[in-house]
Protein backbone atom coordinates (compact mmCIF):
# COMPACT_ATOMS: atom_id res chain seq x y z
CA UNK A 1 0.00 0.00 0.00
CA UNK A 2 1.67 3.23 -0.89
CA UNK A 3 0.35 6.22 1.12
CA UNK A 4 -0.20 9.28 -1.05
CA UNK A 5 -0.11 11.42 2.13
CA UNK A 6 3.68 10.32 2.89
CA UNK A 7 4.42 11.59 -0.83
CA UNK A 8 2.62 14.96 0.01
CA UNK A 9 5.16 15.87 2.53
CA UNK A 10 7.95 15.32 0.31
CA UNK A 11 6.54 17.55 -2.47
CA UNK A 12 6.39 20.13 -0.51
CA UNK A 13 10.10 20.10 0.36
CA UNK A 14 10.70 20.52 -3.62
CA UNK A 15 14.12 22.69 -2.40
CA UNK A 16 15.36 19.54 -1.27
CA UNK A 17 17.08 17.51 -3.68
CA UNK A 18 16.71 14.54 -1.77
CA UNK A 19 12.83 15.02 -1.73
CA UNK A 20 13.22 15.56 -5.73
CA UNK A 21 14.56 11.82 -6.03
CA UNK A 22 12.20 10.55 -3.94
CA UNK A 23 9.69 11.43 -6.46
CA UNK A 24 10.53 9.22 -8.65
CA UNK A 25 11.69 6.15 -6.64
CA UNK A 26 9.80 3.94 -3.68
CA UNK A 27 9.73 4.63 -0.15
CA UNK A 28 10.98 1.33 1.19
CA UNK A 29 10.13 1.89 5.01
CA UNK A 30 6.99 4.15 5.74
CA UNK A 31 5.65 4.17 9.16
CA UNK A 32 2.78 6.93 10.12
CA UNK A 33 2.36 7.20 13.88
CA UNK A 34 2.63 3.80 14.94
CA UNK A 35 1.51 1.54 12.21
CA UNK A 36 3.97 0.42 9.54
CA UNK A 37 2.35 1.60 6.11
CA UNK A 38 4.25 0.25 3.62
CA UNK A 39 7.61 -2.00 3.23
CA UNK A 40 9.35 -2.84 0.28
CA UNK A 41 9.65 -5.94 -0.90
CA UNK A 42 12.55 -7.20 -3.32
CA UNK A 43 14.55 -10.16 -3.90
CA UNK A 44 17.56 -8.10 -2.92
CA UNK A 45 16.71 -6.69 0.26
CA UNK A 46 14.75 -8.07 3.30
CA UNK A 47 12.82 -5.32 5.10
CA UNK A 48 10.47 -6.58 8.49
CA UNK A 49 9.17 -4.79 11.37
CA UNK A 50 12.15 -4.96 14.04
CA UNK A 51 9.64 -7.26 16.50
CA UNK A 52 9.60 -9.43 13.78
CA UNK A 53 13.16 -9.67 13.25
CA UNK A 54 13.73 -10.97 16.31
CA UNK A 55 11.13 -13.36 16.05
CA UNK A 56 12.19 -15.01 12.97
CA UNK A 57 16.34 -13.89 12.91
CA UNK A 58 17.53 -15.18 15.84
CA UNK A 59 20.95 -13.06 15.16
CA UNK A 60 19.86 -10.16 15.07
CA UNK A 61 18.73 -10.59 19.05
CA UNK A 62 22.16 -9.27 19.66
CA UNK A 63 21.68 -6.32 18.31
CA UNK A 64 18.47 -5.57 19.75
CA UNK A 65 19.10 -4.46 23.55
CA UNK A 66 15.72 -5.99 24.46
CA UNK A 67 12.68 -7.04 22.69
CA UNK A 68 11.32 -4.10 20.06
CA UNK A 69 8.21 -3.04 19.39
CA UNK A 70 8.56 -0.42 16.65
CA UNK A 71 11.19 -0.03 14.10
CA UNK A 72 12.71 -1.29 11.45
CA UNK A 73 15.23 -4.62 10.40
CA UNK A 74 16.75 -3.75 7.07
CA UNK A 75 19.17 -6.75 5.07
CA UNK A 76 20.79 -5.71 2.06
CA UNK A 77 22.29 -8.97 1.04
CA UNK A 78 23.06 -7.91 -2.27
CA UNK A 79 23.83 -4.86 -4.29
CA UNK A 80 20.72 -2.86 -4.99
CA UNK A 81 20.51 0.18 -7.97
CA UNK A 82 18.05 2.23 -5.87
CA UNK A 83 18.65 4.27 -2.86
CA UNK A 84 16.56 3.44 0.17
CA UNK A 85 14.00 6.07 1.30
CA UNK A 86 12.96 5.53 5.11
CA UNK A 87 10.27 7.79 6.38
CA UNK A 88 9.38 7.84 10.34
CA UNK A 89 6.38 10.85 10.48
CA UNK A 90 3.76 11.63 12.98
CA UNK A 91 0.27 12.47 11.95
CA UNK A 92 -1.26 12.40 15.17
CA UNK A 93 -1.61 14.29 18.08
CA UNK A 94 0.62 13.18 21.27
CA UNK A 95 1.58 10.36 19.42
CA UNK A 96 4.96 8.65 20.77
CA UNK A 97 6.92 6.90 18.46
CA UNK A 98 9.81 4.11 20.31
CA UNK A 99 11.94 2.82 17.61
CA UNK A 100 14.11 -0.22 17.77
CA UNK A 101 16.07 0.00 14.03
CA UNK A 102 18.33 -2.61 12.91
CA UNK A 103 20.20 -1.97 9.28
CA UNK A 104 22.45 -5.08 8.25
CA UNK A 105 24.80 -4.17 4.88
CA UNK A 106 26.71 -7.20 3.51
CA UNK A 107 30.39 -7.82 2.10
CA UNK A 108 31.02 -5.15 -0.69
CA UNK A 109 27.31 -3.73 -0.69
CA UNK A 110 27.33 -0.03 -1.54
CA UNK A 111 24.39 1.94 -0.66
CA UNK A 112 22.70 5.27 -0.08
CA UNK A 113 20.11 5.63 2.69
CA UNK A 114 17.79 8.80 3.23
CA UNK A 115 15.68 8.71 6.14
CA UNK A 116 13.13 11.44 6.95
CA UNK A 117 11.70 12.05 10.34
CA UNK A 118 9.13 14.64 11.38
CA UNK A 119 6.01 15.39 12.48
CA UNK A 120 3.52 16.67 9.52
CA UNK A 121 2.55 19.84 11.22
CA UNK A 122 2.82 21.46 14.78
CA UNK A 123 0.68 21.67 18.23
CA UNK A 124 1.35 17.40 17.35
CA UNK A 125 3.68 17.45 20.78
CA UNK A 126 4.90 14.18 18.96
CA UNK A 127 7.60 12.21 20.85
CA UNK A 128 10.16 10.48 18.77
CA UNK A 129 12.73 8.17 19.99
CA UNK A 130 14.86 6.14 17.71
CA UNK A 131 17.37 3.84 18.61
CA UNK A 132 19.36 1.79 16.18
CA UNK A 133 22.35 -0.29 15.14
CA UNK A 134 23.88 -0.28 11.81
CA UNK A 135 26.49 -3.01 10.60
CA UNK A 136 28.57 -2.35 7.73
CA UNK A 137 30.76 -5.67 6.98
CA UNK A 138 33.90 -5.29 5.10
CA UNK A 139 34.21 -3.17 1.95
CA UNK A 140 30.49 -2.44 2.13
CA UNK A 141 29.52 1.44 1.80
CA UNK A 142 27.09 3.44 3.26
CA UNK A 143 25.94 6.97 2.22
CA UNK A 144 23.66 8.47 4.95
CA UNK A 145 21.24 10.85 4.88
CA UNK A 146 19.17 11.93 7.64
CA UNK A 147 16.47 14.68 7.57
CA UNK A 148 14.68 15.90 10.64
CA UNK A 149 11.88 18.00 10.17
CA UNK A 150 10.24 18.81 13.65
CA UNK A 151 7.36 21.72 15.23
CA UNK A 152 8.78 23.67 18.73
CA UNK A 153 6.39 21.24 20.77
CA UNK A 154 8.19 18.14 19.89
CA UNK A 155 10.67 15.97 21.41
CA UNK A 156 12.90 14.17 19.76
CA UNK A 157 16.12 11.77 20.42
CA UNK A 158 18.04 9.54 18.15
CA UNK A 159 20.46 7.42 18.75
CA UNK A 160 22.82 5.46 16.60
CA UNK A 161 25.49 3.05 16.77
CA UNK A 162 27.29 2.12 13.40
CA UNK A 163 29.85 -0.59 13.30
CA UNK A 164 32.39 -0.74 10.36
CA UNK A 165 33.99 -3.70 9.50
CA UNK A 166 37.20 -3.93 7.85
CA UNK A 167 37.37 -1.52 4.56
CA UNK A 168 34.65 -0.78 4.93
CA UNK A 169 33.07 3.59 4.83
CA UNK A 170 30.32 5.30 6.29
CA UNK A 171 28.97 8.81 4.66
CA UNK A 172 26.72 10.32 7.32
CA UNK A 173 24.93 13.74 6.99
CA UNK A 174 22.63 15.01 9.65
CA UNK A 175 20.24 17.93 8.89
CA UNK A 176 17.51 19.61 10.75
CA UNK A 177 15.22 22.09 8.52
CA UNK A 178 13.26 22.49 11.76
CA UNK A 179 13.83 22.41 15.43
CA UNK A 180 11.75 20.25 17.94
CA UNK A 181 11.52 21.68 21.51
CA UNK A 182 14.10 19.27 22.49
CA UNK A 183 16.44 17.10 20.68
CA UNK A 184 19.05 14.68 21.58
CA UNK A 185 21.35 13.44 18.82
CA UNK A 186 24.01 10.82 19.97
CA UNK A 187 26.05 8.95 16.85
CA UNK A 188 28.80 6.39 18.26
CA UNK A 189 30.70 5.23 15.22
CA UNK A 190 32.72 2.14 15.60
CA UNK A 191 35.65 1.92 12.95
CA UNK A 192 37.82 -1.77 12.37
CA UNK A 193 41.13 -2.02 10.31
CA UNK A 194 41.25 0.26 6.88
CA UNK A 195 37.17 1.47 7.50
CA UNK A 196 36.88 5.26 7.27
CA UNK A 197 34.30 7.68 8.21
CA UNK A 198 32.92 11.19 7.26
CA UNK A 199 30.46 12.41 9.55
CA UNK A 200 28.68 15.90 8.68
CA UNK A 201 26.02 17.26 11.71
CA UNK A 202 24.76 20.73 10.59
CA UNK A 203 22.08 21.71 13.03
CA UNK A 204 20.19 24.79 13.71
CA UNK A 205 17.81 25.64 17.05
CA UNK A 206 15.18 27.80 17.28
CA UNK A 207 13.24 27.82 20.59
CA UNK A 208 14.78 24.53 21.24
CA UNK A 209 16.95 22.66 23.33
CA UNK A 210 19.49 20.46 21.69
CA UNK A 211 22.08 18.18 23.26
CA UNK A 212 24.72 16.52 20.41
CA UNK A 213 27.00 13.70 21.27
CA UNK A 214 29.11 12.36 18.74
CA UNK A 215 31.64 9.56 19.48
CA UNK A 216 34.29 8.00 16.64
CA UNK A 217 36.21 5.05 18.21
CA UNK A 218 39.47 4.75 15.69
CA UNK A 219 40.01 0.84 16.73
CA UNK A 220 41.35 -0.56 13.74
CA UNK A 221 45.00 0.35 11.89
CA UNK A 222 44.82 2.50 9.51
CA UNK A 223 41.38 3.78 10.31
CA UNK A 224 40.37 7.60 9.72
CA UNK A 225 37.29 9.78 11.14
CA UNK A 226 36.36 12.74 9.82
CA UNK A 227 33.91 14.52 12.00
CA UNK A 228 32.63 18.21 10.97
CA UNK A 229 29.67 20.07 12.61
CA UNK A 230 27.83 23.12 12.01
CA UNK A 231 25.72 24.84 14.74
CA UNK A 232 23.77 27.13 14.61
CA UNK A 233 21.78 29.11 17.58
CA UNK A 234 18.80 31.44 16.41
CA UNK A 235 16.01 32.79 18.73
CA UNK A 236 15.45 31.02 22.13
CA UNK A 237 17.71 27.81 21.54
CA UNK A 238 20.69 26.58 24.09
CA UNK A 239 22.90 24.11 21.79
CA UNK A 240 25.35 21.54 23.66
CA UNK A 241 28.13 19.48 22.06
CA UNK A 242 30.00 17.19 23.00
CA UNK A 243 32.65 15.21 20.23
CA UNK A 244 35.17 12.97 20.94
CA UNK A 245 37.74 11.17 18.76
CA UNK A 246 39.30 8.04 20.50
CA UNK A 247 42.27 6.58 18.81
CA UNK A 248 42.88 3.05 19.76
CA UNK A 249 45.74 2.05 17.06
CA UNK A 250 47.86 3.59 14.38
CA UNK A 251 44.46 5.98 12.98
CA UNK A 252 44.01 9.24 11.53
CA UNK A 253 40.92 11.48 12.87
CA UNK A 254 40.11 15.11 12.76
CA UNK A 255 36.82 16.70 14.27
CA UNK A 256 36.13 20.30 13.21
CA UNK A 257 33.75 22.21 15.33
CA UNK A 258 32.25 25.59 14.19
CA UNK A 259 29.18 27.34 16.14
CA UNK A 260 27.32 30.70 14.73
CA UNK A 261 25.30 32.73 17.16
CA UNK A 262 22.46 34.79 15.22
CA UNK A 263 20.15 36.03 18.01
CA UNK A 264 21.42 36.89 21.59
CA UNK A 265 19.13 34.81 23.67
CA UNK A 266 20.76 31.99 22.37
CA UNK A 267 23.51 29.67 23.53
CA UNK A 268 26.15 26.96 22.40
CA UNK A 269 28.54 25.16 24.09
CA UNK A 270 30.97 22.86 22.41
CA UNK A 271 33.49 20.11 24.31
CA UNK A 272 35.67 18.77 21.63
CA UNK A 273 37.39 15.71 23.12
CA UNK A 274 40.71 14.02 21.60
CA UNK A 275 41.96 10.48 22.86
CA UNK A 276 45.05 8.92 21.90
CA UNK A 277 45.98 5.71 23.31
CA UNK A 278 47.99 4.70 20.41
CA UNK A 279 51.70 6.79 19.45
CA UNK A 280 51.27 6.11 15.90
CA UNK A 281 47.67 7.95 15.57
CA UNK A 282 47.46 11.32 14.55
CA UNK A 283 44.43 13.55 16.12
CA UNK A 284 43.67 17.04 15.62
CA UNK A 285 40.85 19.09 16.36
CA UNK A 286 39.43 22.81 15.59
CA UNK A 287 36.63 24.35 17.61
CA UNK A 288 34.73 27.75 16.59
CA UNK A 289 31.80 29.69 17.95
CA UNK A 290 30.98 33.09 16.66
CA UNK A 291 28.12 35.98 15.71
CA UNK A 292 27.49 36.78 12.07
CA UNK A 293 29.85 39.67 11.00
CA UNK A 294 28.24 43.24 10.60
CA UNK A 295 30.58 43.77 7.71
CA UNK A 296 29.32 40.53 5.46
CA UNK A 297 25.60 41.63 6.39
CA UNK A 298 25.98 44.70 5.76
CA UNK A 299 27.67 43.90 2.34
CA UNK A 300 24.50 41.61 1.57
CA UNK A 301 22.35 44.55 2.78
CA UNK A 302 24.01 46.85 0.10
CA UNK A 303 23.36 44.00 -2.54
CA UNK A 304 19.52 44.63 -1.82
CA UNK A 305 18.77 41.74 0.85
CA UNK A 306 16.89 42.48 3.76
CA UNK A 307 18.90 42.11 7.13
CA UNK A 308 16.83 38.50 7.65
CA UNK A 309 16.99 37.64 3.99
CA UNK A 310 20.94 38.33 5.07
CA UNK A 311 21.24 36.52 7.73
CA UNK A 312 19.84 33.47 6.33
CA UNK A 313 22.23 33.56 3.22
CA UNK A 314 25.27 33.80 6.06
CA UNK A 315 23.71 30.92 8.11
CA UNK A 316 23.22 28.49 4.91
CA UNK A 317 26.76 29.74 3.75
CA UNK A 318 28.31 28.67 7.44
CA UNK A 319 25.96 25.52 7.24
CA UNK A 320 27.60 24.68 3.90
CA UNK A 321 30.91 25.71 4.54
CA UNK A 322 33.53 23.21 4.25
CA UNK A 323 30.93 20.21 3.92
CA UNK B 1 17.05 74.02 -18.31
CA UNK B 2 19.75 72.23 -15.84
CA UNK B 3 19.46 68.91 -15.70
CA UNK B 4 17.94 67.79 -12.22
CA UNK B 5 20.51 66.15 -9.92
CA UNK B 6 19.86 61.91 -9.65
CA UNK B 7 22.23 62.48 -6.34
CA UNK B 8 22.28 65.55 -3.99
CA UNK B 9 23.83 65.70 -0.68
CA UNK B 10 23.51 68.69 1.23
CA UNK B 11 25.93 70.01 4.09
CA UNK B 12 26.25 66.21 4.97
CA UNK B 13 27.92 66.12 9.10
CA UNK B 14 28.70 62.53 9.62
CA UNK B 15 29.96 61.10 12.76
CA UNK B 16 31.38 57.59 14.01
CA UNK B 17 32.34 56.62 17.70
CA UNK B 18 31.14 59.95 18.65
CA UNK B 19 34.04 61.24 16.02
CA UNK B 20 32.94 63.68 13.79
CA UNK B 21 34.37 62.04 10.03
CA UNK B 22 32.60 64.26 7.37
CA UNK B 23 32.46 67.34 8.05
CA UNK B 24 29.86 69.23 5.55
CA UNK B 25 29.78 67.86 2.49
CA UNK B 26 28.10 69.09 -0.51
CA UNK B 27 27.84 67.30 -3.88
CA UNK B 28 25.78 67.35 -6.86
CA UNK B 29 25.41 64.12 -9.72
CA UNK B 30 23.67 64.36 -12.95
CA UNK B 31 22.02 61.84 -14.54
CA UNK B 32 24.62 60.23 -16.97
CA UNK B 33 27.52 62.30 -15.41
CA UNK B 34 30.80 60.87 -14.36
CA UNK B 35 32.25 62.54 -11.30
CA UNK B 36 35.41 61.83 -9.56
CA UNK B 37 36.34 61.81 -5.76
CA UNK B 38 40.24 62.41 -5.10
CA UNK B 39 41.51 62.33 -1.74
CA UNK B 40 44.40 61.42 0.75
CA UNK B 41 44.07 58.12 3.08
CA UNK B 42 41.95 59.40 5.95
CA UNK B 43 39.87 62.04 4.40
CA UNK B 44 36.70 60.47 4.70
CA UNK B 45 36.09 59.09 1.35
CA UNK B 46 34.79 55.62 2.15
CA UNK B 47 32.87 56.65 4.78
CA UNK B 48 30.86 59.18 2.42
CA UNK B 49 30.20 56.19 0.25
CA UNK B 50 29.01 54.22 3.51
CA UNK B 51 26.93 56.78 4.44
CA UNK B 52 25.50 57.31 1.18
CA UNK B 53 24.09 53.41 0.56
CA UNK B 54 22.98 53.61 4.32
CA UNK B 55 25.81 51.75 6.68
CA UNK B 56 23.89 51.77 9.56
CA UNK B 57 27.87 52.30 11.37
CA UNK B 58 27.82 55.58 10.42
CA UNK B 59 24.97 58.28 11.50
CA UNK B 60 24.02 61.19 9.86
CA UNK B 61 24.20 64.27 12.30
CA UNK B 62 23.46 67.07 9.88
CA UNK B 63 22.50 67.66 6.07
CA UNK B 64 20.29 65.54 3.79
CA UNK B 65 21.19 62.92 0.76
CA UNK B 66 18.86 63.19 -1.67
CA UNK B 67 18.27 60.40 -4.62
CA UNK B 68 16.10 61.44 -6.66
CA UNK B 69 14.64 64.01 -5.50
CA UNK B 70 13.92 61.80 -2.01
CA UNK B 71 15.52 62.33 1.00
CA UNK B 72 17.42 58.77 1.41
CA UNK B 73 19.07 59.67 5.19
CA UNK B 74 16.45 57.51 6.71
CA UNK B 75 16.02 54.30 4.30
CA UNK B 76 17.80 51.55 4.89
CA UNK B 77 20.68 50.26 2.36
CA UNK B 78 18.41 47.61 0.67
CA UNK B 79 16.36 49.95 -0.11
CA UNK B 80 18.36 52.63 -1.30
CA UNK B 81 19.93 50.28 -3.67
CA UNK B 82 16.22 49.05 -4.88
CA UNK B 83 15.90 53.64 -5.84
CA UNK B 84 19.38 52.34 -8.08
CA UNK B 85 22.40 53.21 -5.72
CA UNK B 86 25.14 51.01 -6.04
CA UNK B 87 28.57 50.55 -4.61
CA UNK B 88 31.74 48.71 -5.34
CA UNK B 89 33.81 48.31 -2.22
CA UNK B 90 37.19 48.78 -1.83
CA UNK B 91 37.88 45.79 0.81
CA UNK B 92 34.29 43.22 0.01
CA UNK B 93 34.52 40.54 2.85
CA UNK B 94 34.70 36.87 2.04
CA UNK B 95 30.89 35.27 2.12
CA UNK B 96 32.27 31.71 3.15
CA UNK B 97 29.67 28.72 1.85
CA UNK B 98 28.06 31.32 -1.10
CA UNK B 99 29.42 30.75 -4.65
CA UNK B 100 29.64 33.91 -6.29
CA UNK B 101 26.41 32.02 -8.90
CA UNK B 102 24.41 31.97 -6.57
CA UNK B 103 24.99 34.95 -5.11
CA UNK B 104 24.43 36.71 -8.38
CA UNK B 105 21.35 34.49 -9.13
CA UNK B 106 19.43 35.77 -5.55
CA UNK B 107 20.11 39.44 -6.57
CA UNK B 108 18.76 39.13 -10.06
CA UNK B 109 16.89 36.26 -12.45
CA UNK B 110 18.71 37.83 -15.14
CA UNK B 111 22.39 36.76 -16.47
CA UNK B 112 24.79 38.85 -16.03
CA UNK B 113 28.28 38.35 -18.20
CA UNK B 114 31.25 38.99 -18.10
CA UNK B 115 33.86 37.18 -19.56
CA UNK B 116 36.86 37.94 -17.28
CA UNK B 117 34.44 36.61 -14.26
CA UNK B 118 33.52 33.11 -15.75
CA UNK B 119 36.06 31.61 -13.64
CA UNK B 120 35.11 33.24 -10.43
CA UNK B 121 31.22 31.73 -10.72
CA UNK B 122 31.80 28.52 -8.60
CA UNK B 123 34.03 30.00 -6.16
CA UNK B 124 32.79 31.14 -2.58
CA UNK B 125 32.23 34.88 -2.84
CA UNK B 126 35.87 36.90 -2.52
CA UNK B 127 37.62 33.76 -0.47
CA UNK B 128 41.15 33.70 -1.63
CA UNK B 129 40.38 35.78 -4.82
CA UNK B 130 43.30 38.15 -5.80
CA UNK B 131 42.63 41.64 -6.24
CA UNK B 132 41.91 42.05 -9.06
CA UNK B 133 39.29 39.17 -9.07
CA UNK B 134 37.49 40.99 -6.24
CA UNK B 135 37.03 43.84 -8.47
CA UNK B 136 35.84 41.75 -11.41
CA UNK B 137 33.58 40.41 -8.54
CA UNK B 138 32.15 43.44 -7.55
CA UNK B 139 31.73 44.60 -10.94
CA UNK B 140 29.29 41.31 -11.91
CA UNK B 141 26.97 42.14 -8.17
CA UNK B 142 26.78 45.61 -9.28
CA UNK B 143 25.57 44.42 -12.70
CA UNK B 144 22.68 42.68 -11.23
CA UNK B 145 21.46 44.87 -9.58
CA UNK B 146 20.88 47.33 -12.29
CA UNK B 147 21.72 50.80 -10.97
CA UNK B 148 21.36 54.29 -11.91
CA UNK B 149 23.85 55.97 -9.85
CA UNK B 150 27.31 53.38 -9.46
CA UNK B 151 30.07 54.23 -6.57
CA UNK B 152 33.40 52.95 -6.86
CA UNK B 153 35.60 52.75 -4.30
CA UNK B 154 39.08 52.52 -5.08
CA UNK B 155 38.44 50.80 -7.81
CA UNK B 156 41.53 50.51 -8.98
CA UNK B 157 43.84 50.12 -5.37
CA UNK B 158 45.72 47.65 -5.67
CA UNK B 159 46.24 46.79 -9.28
CA UNK B 160 48.78 47.47 -11.97
CA UNK B 161 48.14 49.58 -14.90
CA UNK B 162 46.91 46.93 -17.28
CA UNK B 163 44.63 45.74 -14.86
CA UNK B 164 43.50 49.26 -14.14
CA UNK B 165 43.27 49.55 -17.85
CA UNK B 166 40.77 46.28 -18.57
CA UNK B 167 38.64 47.42 -15.41
CA UNK B 168 37.92 50.68 -16.75
CA UNK B 169 37.29 49.07 -20.30
CA UNK B 170 34.34 46.98 -18.44
CA UNK B 171 33.14 49.99 -16.79
CA UNK B 172 32.75 52.41 -19.80
CA UNK B 173 31.26 48.96 -21.73
CA UNK B 174 28.93 48.16 -19.04
CA UNK B 175 28.01 50.99 -17.15
CA UNK B 176 29.12 54.41 -18.81
CA UNK B 177 27.82 53.28 -22.36
CA UNK B 178 24.37 52.15 -20.98
CA UNK B 179 23.76 55.64 -19.15
CA UNK B 180 24.61 55.14 -15.69
CA UNK B 181 25.73 57.78 -13.57
CA UNK B 182 29.39 57.24 -11.97
CA UNK B 183 31.45 58.59 -8.28
CA UNK B 184 34.82 57.26 -8.74
CA UNK B 185 36.43 57.64 -5.88
CA UNK B 186 40.18 57.52 -5.69
CA UNK B 187 43.72 57.62 -4.11
CA UNK B 188 45.74 57.94 -6.71
CA UNK B 189 43.46 59.00 -9.72
CA UNK B 190 45.29 56.19 -12.25
CA UNK B 191 41.88 55.52 -13.03
CA UNK B 192 40.59 58.53 -14.07
CA UNK B 193 42.47 58.50 -17.28
CA UNK B 194 40.85 55.93 -19.16
CA UNK B 195 37.88 57.36 -17.40
CA UNK B 196 37.33 60.68 -18.03
CA UNK B 197 35.20 62.24 -14.88
CA UNK B 198 33.06 65.77 -16.13
CA UNK B 199 34.01 66.67 -12.69
CA UNK B 200 36.54 66.02 -10.38
CA UNK B 201 36.26 66.70 -5.93
CA UNK B 202 38.94 66.91 -3.90
CA UNK B 203 38.13 65.36 -0.17
CA UNK B 204 40.70 66.58 2.81
CA UNK B 205 39.72 65.94 6.63
CA UNK B 206 36.12 64.97 5.57
CA UNK B 207 35.20 68.25 3.46
CA UNK B 208 35.17 68.60 -0.68
CA UNK B 209 37.71 71.42 -0.89
CA UNK B 210 38.02 71.93 -4.92
CA UNK B 211 36.08 71.48 -7.97
CA UNK B 212 37.80 71.09 -11.51
CA UNK B 213 36.24 70.40 -14.85
CA UNK B 214 40.00 69.18 -15.71
CA UNK B 215 40.81 66.20 -14.28
CA UNK B 216 44.22 66.56 -15.58
CA UNK B 217 44.86 69.68 -14.20
CA UNK B 218 43.64 67.83 -10.95
CA UNK B 219 45.90 65.21 -10.96
CA UNK B 220 48.87 67.23 -11.86
CA UNK B 221 48.70 68.98 -9.14
CA UNK B 222 48.32 66.28 -6.93
CA UNK B 223 51.13 64.56 -8.84
CA UNK B 224 53.45 68.02 -8.23
CA UNK B 225 52.96 69.01 -4.70
CA UNK B 226 50.66 66.31 -3.07
CA UNK B 227 47.58 66.49 -1.03
CA UNK B 228 49.38 68.95 1.02
CA UNK B 229 49.15 71.83 -1.45
CA UNK B 230 44.96 70.99 -1.25
CA UNK B 231 45.65 71.38 2.28
CA UNK B 232 46.13 75.39 1.50
CA UNK B 233 42.66 75.35 0.00
CA UNK B 234 41.32 74.11 3.04
CA UNK B 235 43.07 76.80 5.38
Amino acid sequence: MVMKNAKSVYLDKKKIKSFEEIKQKEISFFQRDNQIEKILSNKDILILPSSLAWQKYSWTKKFFEKKPKEGYFIWLKKQINFPLFICLGIYSPQKKQNLNNLLVIEKNVKVKVITNCYSQKSNLKASHQAKGKIILKEKSQLNYHHFHYWHSGDKVSSDYKFILKNNSSLSYSYKNFSSPKELLLKNLVYLEKDASTDLKITTQAEKSEMKIIDSIILAGENSQGILKLRLVGKKDSQIENQSEITAKKQSKGHLDCQGLLVEKRSEISTTPKLVCQSKEAQLTHEASIGKVSEEELNYLRQRGFKESEAINLIVNGFLQNDL
Amino acid sequence: MPNKALLKIEDLKVKANHQEILRGINLKIEKKQIQAILGPNGSGKSVLCQTILGNPKYKIVHGKIIFQEKNINKLPPEKRVKLGLALSWQNPPSLRGIKLVDLLKKISQEKTKIEEGKHLLNRQVNLDFSGGEKKISELLQLLSLKPKLVIFDEIDSGLDLEKIKKIAKIIKKEFVDRGISLLIITHNGEILKFLKPQLTNVMIKGKIVCQQKNFQKVLKTIKKYGYEKCQECLS
